[in-house]
């Protein structure tokens, strides 16, 4: 029995919230899935045309709703243009109000530019949105093939930065040794590379035909992603375990004690090994499983860094009890973003010729198929 | 609360003398020296009898919200072999000299006075609540009324007008001693030169100015100890 009973002590509840999850895996998707466009809009690669038409879906679709989540998990939300107004440029948090719009803003560009030849290629009388498709073309515009290359590498510039600055301000926080680990933001980035594979997996399987081929070679990255995933989680416990860090083992000791922890990260290590299987042992037909399950892996890897890890106070004994509020600061809210993602995809998806985007080249001939079904569907 | 009454303990607690030291914020700018104060505070864990008195009477001056806290006296039971004992120990902003709550404030609504105050201005703070996981003692929260970051501010409202902070004024032990470090003859100087005092985290380097005297080492960081069953908490009343 430990000789000191904590008789009084404060409770400090969870100061970010769930929408602080939602931002996180969000955000990380995006970029995730923005990388996984390059090759084939970047670098002109056609086998890699389908995956990064998908991606470029899932890049727009959560590169849109992280930032909604972003602003709910301000306490004072209409107060958000004092990011801009008065930043305090020591705070990684005021770099990133610099960061998501310089993404998110070279993501549109990015996306206009391998969407166009899409949109000027759709025969203008068939329907309203055919017309509307050749005007968003700009046609009176010159045709700027470079852009696409520049605006790739803008956007690579600011998802580099961004993944950087989200990994760097949970990192800093000395107050919470379980954040304040070097392994987090490799971490935040692997998982969300995981993470974003499995959305394209997953929008493989929605938005047919599919293409098996795209899967297998999907698969095998995901496995390859989770493999990482797995490396830098044990690197991180073998540092904590073996004592090579003080820092570390404080972390891992202020944990090691809980069932609930444990449990979440044999979870975790689960989470990440059986898709990883799944892929290797099944590449094909499999793929909306794994990639399911790795997107469940990297949103609960956001979830026990952040509230989890707020649940173990800083003086206190034992742990903060935390119960997810129905409302919208937690069941509500998590719903209300997945909602959101659902409708993005909807309305993207339906209003987009994105079968046809990529570059010039490559858009041209499936323009033609594509373009006029398109508007018929929406 | 009128101005006789806290002259009379003004008075009072001067001529207490080194007992309690309450004096030097009834009239701080007289007592500055040229430099200007820094206020700090020495806890004499021997003196706190774990009344609560400093938690409610901060609660009531600040108007601080149900089921939150800006100060409270954390209680311990110790036991060795077949006897027990209490260990109190009051928890408050310690108004870090390094204070890393500052610098995470992506709005520089989080600032330090130049007395050494940490507060929050309340008309700048977007309630991101970064500076909520910075600081490495659970000191600050969101307030669930105003939606901003909340914390002890020493009574600054208080000892600007010349009075001490809430929570000193109502201690009933004289446990909580305020005053100028700057000034080498306050009776937090004089405490602290006489005495060995220790502050929270010390690892943390955040260079605490509340010090606490009589404190074991035990419970200097996060506390080894059996958790409280009930913790006051905001919408968790459920679990008591
Ligand atoms: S105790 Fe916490 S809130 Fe107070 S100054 Fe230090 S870091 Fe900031
Ligand atoms: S909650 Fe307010 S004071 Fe704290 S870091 Fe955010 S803006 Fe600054």
């Amino acid at each position: 029995m430990n000789p000191v009973v904590e008789v009084l002590n404060v409770t400090r509840e969870a100061a970010w919230l769930p929408w602080a999850v939602q931002y996180f895996f969000l955000i990380g998707l995006s970029v995730g899935c923005f990388l996984l466009t390059l090759p084939g809009f970047a670098l002109g690669r056609p086998a890699w045309l389908r995956l990064a038409r998908l991606a470029l879906i899932g890049a727009l679709v959560c590169g849109f709703a992280a930032p909604v989540a972003l602003l709910a998990d301000l306490h004072q939300p209409g107060r958000f243009w004092r990011f801009y107004a008065h930043p305090n440029l020591h705070s990684w948090m005021a770099w990133g109000a610099f960061f998501i719009p310089g993404y998110v803003g070279g993501l549109c560009l990015y996306a206009w530019a391998a969407l166009r030849p899409g949109l000027a290629a759709a025969p203008a009388r068939v329907s309203l949105l055919g017309r509307a498709w050749r005007l968003a073309a700009l046609p009176w515009l010159p045709r700027m093939p470079r852009l696409l290359p520049l605006a790739a590498a803008w956007t690579t510039g600011f998802a580099a930065l961004v993944l950087l600055y989200t990994g760097m301000e949970v990192m800093v926080v000395r107050a919470r040794p379980l954040w304040n680990t070097p392994f987090l933001p490799v971490q935040f980035a692997v998982t969300a590379l995981a993470g974003a594979i499995g959305l394209v997996l997953v929008l493989d399987r929605l938005l047919p035909p599919r293409d098996r081929g795209m899967e297998v070679a999907l698969n095998r990255l995901l496995a390859l992603s989770l493999a990482a995933t797995l490396a830098v989680g044990g690197a991180w416990l073998a540092t904590g375990l073996l004592g090579l860090d003080a820092a570390h083992a404080a972390a891992l000791a202020s944990v090691a004690g809980s069932p609930e922890w444990r449990f979440a990260a044999l979870w975790a290590g689960l989470a990440a090994a059986v898709p990883a299987a799944l892929a290797l042992w099944r590449p094909a037909g499999t793929g909306w499983l794994s990639g399911l399950i790795a997107l469940h892996a990297a949103w609960m890897f956001r979830w026990t860094v952040f509230i989890g890890g707020q649940t173990v106070p800083k003086s206190g004994a034992g742990f903060y009890a935390y119960h997810l509020p129905l409302g919208h600061d937690g069941l509500l809210g998590i719903l209300g973003t997945g909602g959101l993602c659902l409708f993005l995809l909807i309305a993207l998806t339906a209003l987009l010729p994105w079968e046809a985007a990529g570059p010039a080249r490559a858009a041209a001939p499936a323009a033609a198929p594509v373009a006029p079904a398109a508007p018929g569907r929406a | 609360m009128s101005v006789s009454r806290r002259s009379f303990f003004s008075g009072l607690s001067a001529s207490l003398g080194g007992m309690v030291g309450a004096a030097e914020a009834a009239t701080p700018e007289l007592r500055a020296p040229a430099g200007g104060p820094r206020w700090g505070m020495v806890v004499d864990t021997a003196r706190c009898i774990g009344c609560q008195a400093c938690t409610v009477s901060c609660i009531m001056e600040n108007a601080v919200p149900e089921d939150s806290f800006r100060t409270i006296v954390s209680t311990y039971e110790v036991r060795e072999g077949d006897r027990a004992a209490m260990v109190m120990l009051p928890r408050l902003c310690n108004h870090c000299e390094e204070p890393p709550c500052i610098p995470v404030c992506p709005v520089g609504a989080t600032y330090q006075r130049a007395d050494g105050i940490v507060v929050v201005n309340a008309d700048a703070c977007v309630g991101c609540a970064y500076c909520v996981q910075a600081c490495p003692y659970d000191a600050r929260f969101i307030n669930h009324e105003t939606q901003k970051a909340d914390k002890c501010t020493f009574c600054a409202h208080r000892v600007d007008a010349g009075l001490l902070p809430g929570c000193v004024e109502s201690c009933v032990g004289g446990a909580r001693i305020f005053g100028d470090l700057n000034d080498p003859g306050s009776t937090v100087s004089r405490l602290l030169a006489q005495n060995e005092s220790k502050v929270l985290k010390p690892e943390m380097e955040t260079g605490p100015r509340v010090f606490y005297l009589g404190l074991d080492d035990a419970f200097l960081g996060k506390v080894e100890a059996e958790p409280t069953l009930w913790h006051p908490s905001h919408g968790q009343e459920a679990q008591s």
